[in-house]
């Protein structure tokens, strides 16, 4: 590992040796009273997801003035309304009427686009008139409310940031700290790709029947490749999960491969994204604390970016073509979560592209379908008492970091250094 | 079922294009969740040796200003793309071996119909 290049970004104090993350973490098994014990739900809904910031969107799903986009968080217990405003700020607001409470924005999903025409967004119960920075702007036979002070009417605010385009959010009406400061050096060592460029999305969801953790913890290690993803990824050789480093609440670690056994129309497709300038490996483009060695066989960063969002940047070093992939787990209850998985590309150039990313995007779709597999019968193996702890190896040290972060905050530790 | 019209240098992948080229994921997942071991074969077997002429063919146009035939290749080369693993790693299985249900997944890749 390359001290000096993290060094030179400011982060040395964040790398970790497999040593020092047994030192500070320990090797001892970690208790699934977490999972098991439907009582802690609602700590986490109370200390967690209405405390921490979360990230709901990207700028770019919502490009004109008047976009917006509502997400249904049950975990929350709200419908939020992410909108960009006439000044090009985006905002979220309840996706509730402040007459009396019927969402203005219907719904169909757990996520739902439109545009606001002319900037306002109109409650078809009884028309009241929003505009998009929040404000009250019109309410039928208002004479006739005797007294009403419509200024003080505005749809109900969150608190709402931006980090790189990826669109954050606040329940807490005065946030323990600003997004910048939470995010920290999660930030530093992140910042700087150009996300912005990969608009391309596939984006796949699913309810799953189990605790939000069991679902985010599978997603949050390399061991299981060689045998989960024996299908999907065959032969995948020479993995290697390292660069470990802590930072506060986050996490984040590096994921090398010596590739797969490539299938003969993978290495089509491939050979035709590495050809293009847009689409070919780019470690170029990495944060400089990210394969600050410079390995040919990095295949992508892994962080866990507390409490729910993994965003691996692989820059097309890893999956060709892809530039990054994210994974989000919203709880819908105790023993049901929503689970959405993202695959960024930067836009096709032609219709030989196009084919080549939806190749790609079918082979991470069908690894994620070996990984989901898994999640259900862990959650019943998990519920059926069978076992009291479970055992972590030093790759899975993400594991153990976030489940020692969320015993902090539902302790009711507010900031996380 | 009258024979789907392609540029006239892959006319012999008609019948291919009959059962496999559609124009959403969710058809075409559709598709490939029916098909057998001897299907996926056969779509790879005619498919592959033509991939690179068809990669070649797409190469300089872009998706939305395809003409109704290359809009027809396309669908049917966005099939090959989905269905080539099934032949060449799951062993002409639909689904893939020890995998989630499929069809629970859902599909939303932004302005995209899916």
């Amino acid at each position: 590992m390359s001290l000096a290049n993290g060094a030179a970004a400011g982060l040395s104090h964040i790398q970790r040796s497999v040593e020092d993350v047994r030192a500070e973490l320990g090797v001892a098994p970690v208790s699934v009273e977490s999972i098991r014990n439907p009582d802690i739900y609602s700590d986490e809904q109370e200390r967690i997801f209405r405390k921490c910031w979360l990230k709901v969107a990207t700028a770019w799903e919502l490009p004109k003035s008047g976009d917006y986009k509502v997400k249904e968080l049950e975990v929350a217990g709200a419908s939020v309304l992410i909108i960009r405003g006439k000044e090009d700020k985006i905002r979220a607001f309840h996706n509730v009427c402040t007459h009396r409470g019927n969402k203005v924005v219907p719904t169909s999903d757990f996520e739902t686009f439109g545009h606001a025409r002319a900037n306002v967004v109109t409650c078809r119960f009884h028309g009241w008139v929003f505009g998009s920075d929040g404000a009250l702007r019109s309410v039928p036979l208002k004479e006739r409310f005797g007294e009403i002070d419509t200024s003080c009417l505005g749809l109900r605010e969150i608190a709402c940031d931006i980090w790189e385009g990826f669109i954050f959010i606040n329940f807490d009406p005065v946030p323990a700290q600003s997004l910048k400061d939470y995010l920290g050096d999660f930030a530093t060592l992140f910042g700087g790709y150009p996300y912005h460029e990969a608009t391309t999305a596939f984006r796949y969801s699913t309810v799953l029947n189990c605790n939000w953790k069991v679902a985010l913890y599978a997603f949050s290690e390399g061991y299981h490749v060689p045998t989960i993803h024996a299908g999907s990824l065959p032969g995948f050789s020479g993995i290697e999960h390292t660069d470990f480093k802590i930072m506060g609440p986050h996490a984040s670690s590096a994921i090398y491969g010596g590739g797969m056994k490539t299938a003969q129309s993978t290495q089509k497709f491939a050979a035709l994204l590495h050809k293009s300038e847009r689409h070919r490996p780019h470690p170029d483009l990495l944060p400089a604390a990210i394969n600050a060695a410079g390995r040919d066989d990095f295949q992508f960063e892994l962080p866990n970016v507390f409490p729910n969002f993994l965003l691996h940047l692989a820059s097309g070093c890893g999956y060709p073509g892809m530039a990054y992939f994210t994974h989000q787990f919203w709880p819908l209850e105790h023993s049901k979560t929503l689970w959405e998985g993202i695959n960024y590309f930067r836009p096709a150039g032609s219709a030989a592209e196009k084919v080549a990313q939806i190749h790609v995007n079918a082979l991470h779709r069908n690894a994620w379908l070996e990984d989901t597999a898994t999640m259900e019968a862990t959650f019943s193996g998990v519920m059926s008492g069978a076992i009291d702890e479970i055992y972590l190896m030093d790759e899975e040290f993400l594991i153990r970091h976030a489940d020692r972060t969320q015993e902090r905050f539902r302790a009711g530790e507010a900031v996380i250094s | 079922m009258s024979s789907a019209t392609l540029p006239p240098a892959f006319q012999d992948l008609a019948p291919f294009a009959d059962k496999w080229a559609r124009p959403t994921e969710q058809a075409r997942s559709e598709i490939r969740w029916g098909a057998s071991p001897a299907d996926f074969a056969g779509f790879y077997e005619a498919f592959m040796p033509k991939l690179d002429e068809t990669l070649v063919f797409l190469a300089d146009r872009p998706v939305c200003e395809l003409s109704v035939e290359e809009e027809n290749l396309f669908h049917l080369a966005c099939a090959f793309a989905e269905a080539a693993p099934h032949h060449e790693l799951y062993r002409g299985s639909a689904e893939v071996p020890h995998s989630f249900d499929a069809r629970r997944f859902v599909a939303a890749h932004g302005q995209e119909e899916t």
